[in-house]
């Protein structure tokens, strides 16, 4: 393999970092949002919400990719693939940061959110500077492991035909015809990626660990 | 463009379909046999007092567990031929379905013994009880109510995993649903469809381990 | 990973939103026409990307082969910029047909099967299906290749052909596109493939002298591909594929890939219609 093949599977890289990050922020955002809703004492609301869960964690992620690459398409929105990709992403990321987010926030103790109340807060200020604070902590490793699960899962764009690092890994070992030496790069590349999210939510998990006992 | 839905392939297809959900639990359920078996095996290698394979199983968990699956699966699937063996697409998916699951099983399956404290062991046979009833009692039966959750939902993570299966193509759902689609170019639709198929699939699977559950590790213990 | 707490509602819910798409999407869309696209000033053409000398993206990542050229040369001629995407094989139509791309050029060999789905320009290049076996191996009629396990790209013309001619118990793998199936013939997966006129030069590179083109099923002819109905569009390409025939370009385009004289193209085709209605 040349330094040819190495460069042009790092610009695949390059897209898989992005993507992953796109996938992160606006999940995250719709992710709060939805973790919310879902603890916000509205029956229908919390009902709507754990479908919305409920879909995107009972199908596969590959499967959410198909439908919502061709499905915007036919609605109209003619995006970038690329767009449409991170769109995918972002669906399945909120779902999963809801459902996260939504067991910190319940993790929080109630007597937090009445103390809160007795002090006469309104709902954006206990949320803001009591709760979520506390709940964000609380989540950390959860959150760090599903971010990793999100890298990895950016892998999938390749089925659907989008140039990021696995798929770069593919038309490169269609070049050079060593299928072991390429997966194996690309294998460590997504490693070098993920392991260190991964000690330091595992190093996180074992220091609140130590602190709840 | 003025796109028509046409679900006529998909129904069409249904008996194709149905069949490929039989491959999908195939999968899963073979899949899953092998991580228990990798997870007990590597929890107990994992503690072993040679040290060099105590490092073997923690790199074997962290490199199948910060890489992608569609990567292990296409170098499984490529790299066995080369150690001069060769399978069927079928049983090399679940070979990658069971190293998989088994690298997250072993940590899963760790944590649970772990939570076991010495002292309720010494104090079990302070009570009397034989060793076999502090191992069934106090050891296996609370170790498995931990570990329970987090094993099960890692399992319906793998039945939606087996759709990945497709890209070396064995024998499942999402497979039979690109033939279906490659003979009709009705993607919209097919994808759409078997979502649903998968979104059954897990929920079942869902409730029958809520069952086991409620069976086995409710309160009070038995 | 987290406990997924899923109630049997919740499920209920999921499936009613799921079911309740299809009533969204029936929004009509408009058809994109030259004027469009040149009001856009871009071109969005679907391609292949690991499947050279047709389609492919070399390792500088820059889209490349002969679909790409003619492209190229369509967008010239529309003057706009060229946007390509690189596309599965198994993608293609789905790509064309949901509006992820505006045209392909992407090895689309013209079957009757697919023109039910994608309006077909008139050719501008001829390809054959062939199927590739060991070269020590006897394989004469149809019936030799049911010993074989094939490999062949999902929804290639390939696929339909080996699918089409193979005894009807023979094994066949399919894989996500053309690069995989070569890949699972030189890793031994499989023992035969389907492929193209041009498959044995990469093969030879990765085995060389083991493999060889052993059947030949119909010659086929590749077009571009619109939307039916879209009548200014496909009007627009079988324009451009007239002149380039007449003017040359194309040839230039076949020295550089196929390195033979252009093809005689067919007036017509069965089941295909080349004009837009």
């Amino acid at each position: 393999m040349g330094a040819n093949e190495f460069l042009f599977l790092l610009t695949g890289l390059k897209w898989t970092v992005l993507l992953s990050i796109v996938g992160f922020i606006g999940g995250g955002v719709f992710g709060l949002a939805i973790a919310l809703l879902r603890v916000s004492g509205r029956p229908l609301i919390e009902r709507i919400t754990s479908g919305y869960i409920a879909l995107f964690q009972g199908t596969p992620l590959l499967m959410q990719l198909f439908v919502v690459y061709y499905g915007l398409a036919l609605v109209g929105l003619k995006l970038d693939a690329w767009i449409a990709v991170a769109i995918g992403f972002t669906l399945h990321a909120s779902a999963y940061l809801g459902e996260i987010w939504r067991g910190s926030i319940e993790a929080v103790p109630k007597g937090q959110t009445e103390a809160a109340k007795a002090l006469s807060l309104r709902y954006v200020s206990r949320m803001r500077d009591v709760i979520l604070p506390q709940a964000i902590r609380i989540s950390l490793p959860a959150t760090i492991g599903f971010l990793v699960q999100l890298i990895k899962g950016t892998s999938l764009a390749a089925i659907v035909g989008f140039t990021e690092l696995t798929r770069a890994g593919n038309i490169v070992s269609n070049q050079i015809f060593q299928p072991l030496l390429v997966f194996g790069i690309v294998g460590i590349l997504y490693f070098l990626l993920c392991w260190p999210l991964s000690l330091y939510g595992s190093h996180l998990e074992r220091r609140m660990a130590i602190a709840a006992r | 463009m003025n796109y028509k839905l046409d679900f006529t392939p998909v129904i069409d297809g249904m008996p194709a379909l149905l069949m490929g959900c039989l491959g999908t639990f195939l999968l899963a359920i073979c899949g899953m046999a092998l991580a228990i078996v990798i997870g007990v095996g590597g929890v107990i290698l994992r503690d072993s007092k040679i040290a060099p394979v105590r490092w073997l199983v923690k790199a074997f968990v962290e490199i199948i567990r910060n890489t992608p699956f569609l990567v292990q699966i296409f170098f499984i699937y490529f790299a066995l031929p080369l150690a001069g063996l060769r399978l069927d697409p079928t049983p090399t998916a679940i070979i990658a379905l069971g190293i998989n699951g088994g690298a997250y099983a072993i940590e899963i399956i760790r944590g649970g013994v772990q939570s076991i404290g010495k002292g309720q062991i010494e104090a079990g046979l302070a009570l009397g009880l034989h060793k076999a009833q502090v191992f069934r009692l106090i050891v296996l039966k609370p170790a498995l109510r931990a570990i329970f959750p987090s094993l099960t939902s890692q399992f319906v993570l793998l039945t939606l995993t087996t759709s990945i299966a497709s890209a070396i193509s064995a024998y499942e759902l999402t497979s039979v649903a690109q033939r279906i689609e490659s003979d009709s170019f009705r993607s919209f639709e097919v994808y759409g469809t078997i979502t649903l198929f998968y979104l059954v699939i897990s929920w079942v699977m869902m409730r029958f381990f809520d069952a086991i559950s409620t069976r086995y590790f409710s309160y009070p213990v038995k | 990973m987290t406990k997924m707490k899923t109630t049997r509602r919740s499920v209920l819910i999921a499936g009613a939103a799921a079911l309740a798409l299809p009533a969204v999407l029936s929004a009509p869309a408009l058809a994109v026409t030259p004027a469009e696209i040149k009001a856009k000033g871009k071109i969005v053409v679907g391609i292949q990307g690991d499947n050279p000398p047709w389609g492919f993206v070399t390792s500088a990542g820059k889209q490349d082969g002969l679909d790409a050229d003619i492209a190229t040369l369509f967008a010239k001629e529309l003057g706009v910029q060229v946007e390509f995407v690189p596309l599965e094989v198994n993608n293609r139509i789905p790509a064309l047909t949901t509006g992820r791309v505006d045209v392909l050029f992407a090895t689309m060999a013209m079957l009757p099967e697919r023109a039910k789905a994608v309006q077909f320009s008139k050719p501008y290049v001829a390809n054959t299906i062939v199927f590739i076996g060991p070269k020590k191996d006897k394989i004469t009629t149809n019936e030799d290749m049911g010993r074989y396990t094939i490999g062949v790209a999902k929804g290639a013309a390939q696929d339909t052909q080996v699918t089409k001619n193979a005894p009807a118990n023979t094994t066949i793998r399919r894989y996500d596109g053309d690069a995989p199936s070569i890949q699972a013939l030189v890793s031994g997966q499989v023992q035969a493939i389907g492929g193209n006129i041009f498959y044995m030069q990469r093969i030879e590179q990765a085995r060389p002298g083991e493999f060889e083109n052993k059947l030949e099923f119909q010659n086929l002819y590749n077009g571009a591909c619109t939307r039916l109905g879209e009548k200014e569009i496909n009007a627009a390409i079988n324009s451009f594929i007239d002149k380039i025939k007449a003017n040359g370009e194309l040839q230039k385009i076949y020295d550089k890939w196929m390195k033979v004289p252009v093809h005689k193209f067919p007036d017509s085709l069965e089941g295909i219609t080349f004009t837009a209605s």
